[in-house]
């Protein structure tokens, strides 16, 4: 199978997961909340598709309502620090000087920082007791505000090479304005850039996502997310009697290696 | 030399500048997070109101920012970081008593996860198996696609030791790193013409090779050990292992900002320690 192919394949299959997660509502029967009393852990059936959980919801309607969670918020999160990382990334390439060093110092800072402890204490300053909806705006908007420094290092080498280009320096010496520049000459070369920073980081905010919901810390019950969905493994005897219960982990390691296998595509664009 | 001390010297500074602004930034984290100065205690009706003035007097006595932070830093100085709102003990002891655990877990998982990895690059590189490289590039990016605390929760069910679990973590992300940049190494003209002269292959890894990747491998030391430090928490907390992981994930649970800050302002320094260290040592190198 050619590597063109095996990208086609993992682009379908990442839009086929996407759909499900969108049409949440149409594709699953009921609510991810709907408690079924006298069927808790259940097994799979014409009724519920993967069984039911220890109380009693359909496995099938949280896995896809999950997935809506999940991927739709995640390239959130990567937008809001492919941003980041694409504003002070690119001021710092172009400006250079102070702001540069100074930027850069945050980032290099940033990127020596254990990230999940950082997360954790962020968190912690929260409330734990905010709603289910406010624990994914939180949840995601951390992962967005302190996922930019590794993108931003690559915005600024693209664009500290741009700065150097005879191009803009041509465009430089027939009088073209700053903002013009920016927006005709230094953005457009960028954007395949943040493109692909923007793919890498998905992946990397979706397992993130998935570990602190495990730890209790991301999205809050009775709200669904992969992260939450994968706390079932941790009873082991509920998982070797429904074997389905691994349907999360197993949609979750497709996603990120489909994502891989994507994104060598996006770096040569680059 | 001279150079090499001014370098370390510069590292040095920028590590205590590093710990003040971290602590400047905890201190205003603990002090404006909401709930701030409430005392537990306040709501006990068996004590008098002298007591609980004598409580709140002792909160506000530390209420603005600056006086809260020289506090801080006054008691850091004699290693004391305050106490545990949730445990109710000293900071440092319960840091004495679970750092040496995570420490363990932690150099032991980064050594079995870089000698894996080496081992497999290397083996990948040298004997240029198809095989080799697609089961290296088939388990390595499985692993990737895995979050830390499934390997955790695999790792209690098969019994194996926290630092395992820890290795599986740090692992993938070290194999592609490493292969790519053996890969890179090998690949380079004179390397080719030492092959071509016959020279042996440990000479060539270890006069030729390895001091060509010296710097970036030295720049992956210190990254690694951020990785296993981030992967610590997780792991810890599901495998029940009593480190640093676990107490930072309790503390964030029962929301005890001092600890939890404390904590993520040690393995920051701990980590951007090892980092300035692995720049050195690739400066020196070069």
């Amino acid at each position: 199978m050619t590597r063109r192919r095996l990208r086609v394949i993992c682009a379908a299959v990442l839009c086929a997961i996407f759909g499900v997660g969108l049409f949440a509502s149409t594709v699953s029967p009921y609510s991810y909340a709907r408690q079924f009393r006298e069927r808790p852990n259940a097994a799979p059936s014409a009724s519920h598709l993967l069984g039911t959980d220890s109380l009693g919801r359909d496995l099938f309607a949280r896995l896809v309502y999950g997935t809506r969670v999940s991927l739709l918020l995640a390239p959130a999160a990567a937008l809001l620090a492919t941003l980041i990382a694409g504003v002070f990334g690119g001021l710092a390439g172009l400006v250079g000087g102070w702001c540069e060093k100074l930027v850069l110092a945050a980032a290099d800072l940033s990127m020596a920082l254990p990230l999940l402890f950082v997360l954790l204490a962020l968190r912690a300053v929260l409330p734990l007791d905010i709603s289910p909806i406010l624990s994914v705006i939180a949840t995601f908007v951390l992962l967005g505000l302190l996922g930019w420094p590794s993108s931003l290092r690559v915005v600024w080498a693209t664009t500290r090479n741009l700065r150097n280009s005879d191009f803009l320096l041509l465009a430089r010496a027939t009088g073209c304005g700053r903002w013009r520049m920016i927006v005709r000459h230094v953005f457009p070369n960028l954007r395949p850039v943040l493109f692909a920073q923007f793919w890498i980081s998905i992946p990397l905010f979706v397992l993130t996502e998935a570990t602190l919901s495990m730890l209790g810390l991301g999205v809050m019950e009775p709200l669904p997310s992969w992260g939450n969905l994968l706390r079932g493994l941790e009873d082991i005897s509920a998982v070797s009697a429904n074997l389905w219960r691994l349907a999360p982990l197993i949609l979750l390691v497709l996603v990120v290696i489909c994502f891989q296998l994507i994104l060598p595509a996006q770096e040569e664009t680059a | 030399m001279r150079h090499g001390i001014q370098r370390i010297g510069v590292r040095l500074l920028m590590l205590v500048a590093l710990c003040l602004l971290g602590g400047l930034l905890s201190a205003s984290l603990v002090r404006f997070s909401p709930g701030y100065g409430v005392d537990e205690r306040e709501l006990d009706p068996r004590l008098s109101p002298a007591t609980v003035e004598a409580i709140r007097n002792s909160h506000r006595l530390n209420s603005g920012l600056l006086s809260y932070y020289g506090h801080y830093l006054a008691g850091a100085v004699h290693g004391d970081f305050g106490s545990s709102e949730w445990l109710q003990r000293p900071i440092s002891s319960l840091i004495k008593e679970r750092l040496p655990v995570t420490g363990r877990s932690v150099l032991m998982g980064v050594l079995v996860a870089w000698v894996v990895a080496l081992a497999i690059s290397l083996a990948t590189v040298f004997f240029r198996g198809y095989l080799l490289d697609i089961s290296g590039t088939l388990v390595s990016g499985v692993l990737i696609a895995l979050p830390a605390a499934v390997v955790a929760i695999f790792s209690v069910y098969l019994r194996t030791p926290v630092f395992l679990a820890i290795a599986l973590v740090t692992f993938p992300k070290l194999f592609r790193y490493l292969r790519n940049l053996l890969a890179h190494a090998y690949a380079q003209p004179y390397i080719l013409a030492a092959q071509a002269r016959g020279i042996g292959q440990a000479r060539i890894l270890f006069h030729h090779v390895l001091p060509l990747a010296a710097p970036a491998l030295f720049a992956l030391l210190g990254v690694s050990l951020s990785m296993a430090f981030g992967a610590a928490i997780p792991i810890e907390a599901l495998c029940d292992s009593p480190g640093v992981g676990q107490l930072a994930w309790q503390a964030a649970l029962n929301r005890d900002l001092p600890l939890i800050m404390n904590l993520t302002l040690l393995v920051t320094i701990i980590t951007v320690a090892a980092n300035s260290f692995a720049n050195v040592a690739s400066e020196r190198s070069l």
